[in-house]
C-alpha cells in the first residue's frame, strides 16, 4: 500500500533490492562497553538528541519557508519572529517567540522522492547500499551517546499507531544494521505505557534475579556451544526487557503532571514529545517522536496543516522551553523534520506532493547556534538558492553538534568494505554550529568507532570504492 | 482546453457545455450578475469580474488570502465576498472600489451566503484544532457561524456551531440558515431572530484515518435546502480508511430537519464514484440538484439528479476540481467554478492560468 499518489509509482522494490539483502544486517557487534576508555567518555558527555519526526513530510510553504505573496505562498500568511527579518508561517506563533534558539535549513535537497526511500535515507543519513543496511541515527547516538550504568533504553521510538503506511512498513524493518539488534528501538505509544512488564506476583526480588541468572548462564552456554548469533540477540532481548522492568515507569505518561499533559497535548504526538522530554530528563540517549505518517498532504494540505502545525508549533515551544528551564537544552540536540517537503504548486486535489528538491527543517540545542536561517530558496521556493544541504551534510551536522566525530569509521570484520558515519567526508554545516562546539568524544584523528571488542583500530583488509571520499552532496 | 465529457442518460433536460473561461487562479466561488452577462468570481488571488460572452475579465481587488466566496446584492451593484482572510468585503461596482470591510473571523471564512431575499450574509468559520488525544475537534473560539445585514454589514447574529464549520445556506424563502461542519454537524436557526431550530448529526462524512492519518478529515462541504425548505440535502465524501487517499464515496444525503430529523436519501448504491463533492445547487425549477467536485475514481465529477426519486439523469466530467454550482435565477445556464492542478512556471516565467469558470446551457 502507498499514499495512493502517483509519486508512488516507484520504488519500493528497487529499494528492497538494496535494503534487505545484506549480510552484514544480520550481524550483531556488541562490546562497546568492554572499552574503559570509550565507555568514561561517553559517560562524561551525558547528551541526549529528540528527533520530532514529522512523518509524511511537512509542507516548508506552511512551516519554516513561507513565500508570502508569491503564488506558492497557499493560504496562510506570513509572521515577524524573534529574529529581525525572518518570518515564519502564522501558524507558528510560539516558535516565532523562540527563533533566537532555532537553527532554520531552509535549503535541504535530497534525492529521494518516495516515503519509503526518503524515511530510509533521512533516519539513516545515506542511501542503500545493496548488502549493506546502515544503522538509523538513533542506533548510532544510542550507542555513542549511551549511559554504562542506567537501565534506560539507549534508544527509544514513541510512536502511537501501529500503522503508519510507507513508515509502518519501515517500521517493521532493521533500525540498528550492522551495530546489531541491542541498538534497534524500545518502541512504545498507544497507551502512553509499556503493558505486560510487570514482575509476576509473588516472584520476590531474589527469586527474580536467580531466574534470570540461570536463564543467562544457559542461553550463553548455549550461545558459545552453538555459536549463535540469534541465542546473543535473544540475550540482548532479556537484558533490555530487564532494564525495561526497572525503568517502565519512565514510560507512564500518567505519572507525569496534568499541566505538562495539557501544555504539550491534547493530541498524541505531544503528550509523545513530553514523554521524550521525561526519557531525556531521566538520561535517555536519543528519543524518537512520530505519529504515524498523518503529513502526507496530497489532499486536504490547508485543511491537515491548520491542525498539525500548530500542534508542532506548541510542542516545539513548550519541549525547547522546558528544556532550557532544566538546563538541558544545551546537552540535548532538538531535530524537527519530516522526510522531504511539498511540491510548491497545488495539485488538483487542493494538496501538495512530495517535494525533496527544496525543503526546510529545524534544529534546536546541543551545538546548535540559534536565531539563524541557513541557505535560501527562490522566491516561489521551487529551487535551493544558496547553501544546499543534503543528508550526508546533515547528519555531519548533527554528530558534529553532538560533539561526535562525523567521519570516524565504522570497525566491520575483516572483508567487509568501510562504512563511516558520514561518507564522502561531508562537512557540517559550520553556520548553524556553535563557534566552538563541543569536543568530538572519539580521538581527534578519525578512526574506527569500537563496534567490536578488538582493541586497535586496524585497517580493514581490502577497502572498496564505497570507501573513497565522494563529494559532499552526492550519494551512492 | 478539451471539452468536458458528458453522457445523457434521459433526454430532458439537456445540458449543454457552451464555454470554460480561464481564470489566472483557482477560482473558489462564482456568482451571476442580475444581467446574466457578468460573472464575480472569487479567485485565490482575489476577487475578477468576467464578462462571460466577450471572456474579459479583471481583477477587482484581493483579499489578504484566497477570497473564498462571493455573492452579488439583488439590484447587482455591490458585491460581497469573503476569504481566508476571515473578512467580508462589500465592493461598490459604480465606484469600482471596496466600501467596507468586516473582520468576521479569527480565521478563515470556508463560506458564505446571501439570503434569496439580498438582505442577510452569512459566513462560517472554525481552524480544526486538536481538542482530544484522537485529534476530535476542538470546540470553538469565537462564533463559528455570523449573518450580517447586507446593506449595512452590521453582525446581526452569532452563532454556535461545532468547528470547523464548512458550509452554509439560506432557505429559499428565507427565513432559515443552515451550517454544517468537518465531524458532520448540521444545525438550522431562524434567520430572523438567530433561534435554533435543529441540530443533528450524520457521520458519513468525515473520515478518521486509521492507515497514517489519526485524526479527522472530511465533512460536510455543501448544502442546500429543497424548494419546500423542509428538507437540506449535504454534500461532501463518504468515509475513507485513509484520509489523504482522498477516495471516499461521491456522497450526498437528504434530510428532513424538522422534529426528529431524518435521513430521506443518499447517493443510490453503484451510482458514484470517489471523490469530494463541495457544490450543491437545486436547479430554480426545484425538480432535479447538481453535485459537483472531484473525480478520484470512476467517470464523472459533475451530476444531476432528480429531487423525485435521486436518481443521476445526467453526468459529465469537467476534468477539474469544481469548487461551486450556480444556476442562473431563470434556471437557463449554469456557472461551474473550479480549477485544475496548479501548473508551475512556463517559458516566459509565468503560470499559466489554472482556474476556471464552466458555463452550461440547460435546455
Amino acid at each position: 500500500m502507498n499514499c495512493g499518489s502517483n509519486d508512488h509509482k516507484l520504488h519500493r522494490r528497487l529499494f528492497l533490492e538494496g535494503a534487505f539483502t545484506g549480510a552484514a544486517s544480520l550481524m550483531s557487534f556488541s562490546g562497546l562497553f568492554t572499552l574503559p576508555a570509550f565507555a568514561a567518555e561517553a559517560k562524561k558527555q551525558e547528551k541526549h538528541c529528540i528527533l520530532l519526526w514529522l512523518c509524511g513530510a511537512p509542507s516548508q510553504f506552511e512551516t519554516w519557508d513561507p513565500k508570502p505573496g508569491r503564488p506558492t505562498s497557499g493560504p496562510f500568511r506570513a509572521i515577524p519572529t524573534k529574529t529581525p527579518g525572518v518570518q515564519i508561517s502564522e501558524l507558528m506563533p510560539q516558535c516565532a517567540q523562540i527563533t533566537d534558539k532555532l537553527a532554520i535549513i531552509r535549503s535541504m535537497k535530497t534525492n529521494q522522492r518516495e516515503h519509503f526511500q526518503a524515511i530510509d535515507l533521512m533516519t539513516r543519513g545515506d542511501n542503500p547500499r545493496p548488502g549493506f543496511t546502515r544503522p538509523t541515527l538513533g542506533a548510532v547516538l544510542g550507542q555513542a551517546l549511551g549511559q554504562v550504568d542506567t537501565a534506560i533504553p539507549s534508544f527509544s521510538l514513541l510512536d502511537p499507531s501501529p500503522e503508519g503506511n510507507e513508515f509502518k512498513a519501515f517500521k517493521a524493518g532493521d533500525w540498528a544494521g550492522w551495530m546489531g539488534s541491542q541498538f534497534s528501538p524500545i518502541r512504545t505509544g498507544g497507551e502512553f505505557k509499556i503493558e505486560d512488564i510487570a514482575r509476576a506476583p509473588g516472584l520476590s526480588d531474589a527469586d527474580h534475579e536467580e531466574r534470570e541468572a540461570l536463564r543467562k548462564f544457559l542461553s550463553r552456554r548455549y550461545e558459545n556451544r552453538r555459536k549463535s548469533t540469534a541465542a546473543g540477540g535473544y540475550n540482548a532481548a532479556f537484558d533490555r526487557v530487564k532494564g525495561l522492568m526497572s525503568c517502565a515507569h519512565l514510560y507512564d505518561v500518567d505519572r507525569l503532571p496534568q499541566k505538562d499533559r495539557e501544555r504539550y497535548g491534547p493530541g498524541q504526538f505531544g503528550i509523545h514529545a513530553l514523554q521524550a522530554r521525561h526519557l531525556v530528563e531521566n538520561g535517555a540517549p536519543f528519543v524518537m517522536v512520530a505519529n504515524g505518517m498523518p503529513w502526507d498532504g496530497h489532499v486536504f494540505n490547508h485543511e491537515i496543516h491548520q491542525m498539525l502545525v500548530p500542534e508542532v508549533d506548541r510542542v516545539v515551544y513548550n519541549l525547547i522551553t522546558d528544556l532550557e528551564q532544566r538546563g538541558l537544552l544545551e546537552k540535548t540536540l532538538v531535530i524537527i523534520m519530516g522526510e522531504f517537503g511539498r511540491t510548491p504548486f497545488l495539485n488538483n486535489a487542493r494538496g501538495r506532493d512530495h517535494y525533496p528538491d527544496a525543503w526546510s527543517l529545524a534544529l534546536a540545542g546541543c551545538g546548535i547556534r540559534g536565531g539563524m536561517v541557513h541557505g535560501a530558496t527562490d522566491e516561489n521556493g521551487v529551487e535551493v538558492k544558496e547553501n544546499v544541504v543534503d543528508q550526508r551534510r546533515l547528519f555531519a551536522t548533527f554528530y558534529t553538534a553532538l560533539g561526535l566525530d562525523p567521519h570516524a569509521r565504522y570497525e566491520l570484520p575483516l572483508g567487509f568494505p568501510a562504512f563511516y558515519r558520514v561518507e564522502g567526508k561531508a562537512e557540517p554545516v559550520r553556520e548553524v554550529l556553535l563557534a566552538d562546539p563541543p569536543k568530538p568524544a572519539t580521538p581527534a584523528v578519525p578512526t574506527v568507532p569500537a563496534f567490536t571488542p578488538r582493541p586497535t583500530a586496524k585497517p580493514v583488509a581490502k577497502p572498496v570504492r564505497s570507501a573513497k571520499p565522494a563529494p559532499a552532496g552526492r550519494s551512492k | 482546453m478539451a471539452d468536458p465529457t458528458s453522457t445523457t442518460t434521459t433526454a430532458k433536460p439537456v445540458v449543454k457545455f457552451v464555454k470554460r473561461h480561464m481564470l489566472p487562479t483557482g477560482a473558489q466561488s462564482v456568482d451571476l450578475h442580475p444581467d446574466g452577462v457578468l460573472a464575480y468570481v472569487a479567485c485565490q488571488d482575489g476577487v475578477y469580474e468576467l464578462n462571460l460572452t466577450s471572456g474579459a475579465r479583471r481583477l477587482l481587488y484581493p483579499h489578504e488570502s484566497y477570497a473564498s466566496g462571493i455573492a452579488v446584492l439583488p439590484q447587482g451593484g455591490t458585491l460581497v465576498s469573503a476569504g481566508y482572510d476571515g473578512a467580508l468585503q462589500w465592493f461598490d461596482c459604480a465606484a469600482g472600489k471596496v466600501a467596507r470591510s468586516v473582520k468576521a473571523h479569527d480565521f478563515w471564512s470556508w463560506q458564505m451566503a446571501l439570503s434569496p431575499d439580498g438582505k442577510q450574509v452569512a459566513s462560517v468559520t472554525g481552524q480544526y484544532l486538536a481538542g482530544g488525544p484522537k485529534y476530535e475537534p476542538a470546540p470553538e473560539r469565537e462564533p463559528s457561524v455570523k449573518l450580517f445585514d447586507a446593506a449595512t454589514g452590521a453582525l446581526r447574529h452569532a452563532l454556535p456551531h461545532q468547528p470547523p464549520v464548512q458550509s452554509v445556506a439560506f432557505s429559499p424563502d428565507s427565513r432559515f440558515v443552515a451550517a454544517a461542519g468537518m465531524m458532520g454537524d448540521v444545525r438550522v436557526w431562524d434567520a430572523q431572530n438567530g433561534q435554533q431550530l435543529s441540530a443533528f448529526n450524520t457521520p458519513a462524512f468525515t473520515s478518521w484515518g486509521i492507515i497514517k492519518n489519526h485524526h479527522y478529515i472530511g465533512g460536510i462541504y455543501a448544502l442546500a435546502f429543497t424548494p419546500s425548505c423542509e428538507e437540506l440535502l449535504l454534500t461532501g465524501m463518504g468515509p475513507m480508511a485513509d484520509p489523504m487517499a482522498g477516495n471516499g464515496r461521491q456522497l450526498w444525503q437528504r434530510w428532513s430537519w424538522r422534529g426528529t430529523p431524518k435521513k430521506v436519501d443518499e447517493t443510490k448504491p453503484g451510482s458514484s464514484g470517489e471523490g469530494l463533492m463541495e457544490a450543491l445547487a437545486v436547479h430554480p425549477s426545484g425538480e432535479w440538484f447538481v453535485m459537483s467536485g472531484r473525480l478520484r475514481g470512476g467517470n464523472w465529477n459533475t451530476a444531476f439528479f432528480r429531487l423525485s426519486d435521486g436518481n443521476i439523469f445526467h453526468s459529465l466530467n469537467t476534468d477539474s476540481r469544481v469548487t461551486r454550482a450556480c444556476f442562473s435565477p431563470d434556471g437557463k445556464r449554469l456557472l461551474l467554478s473550479g480549477m485544475k492542478g496548479q501548473p508551475g512556471f512556463n517559458k516566459e516565467g509565468r503560470i499559466p492560468d489554472w482556474g476556471h469558470v464552466d458555463l452550461y446551457e440547460i435546455g
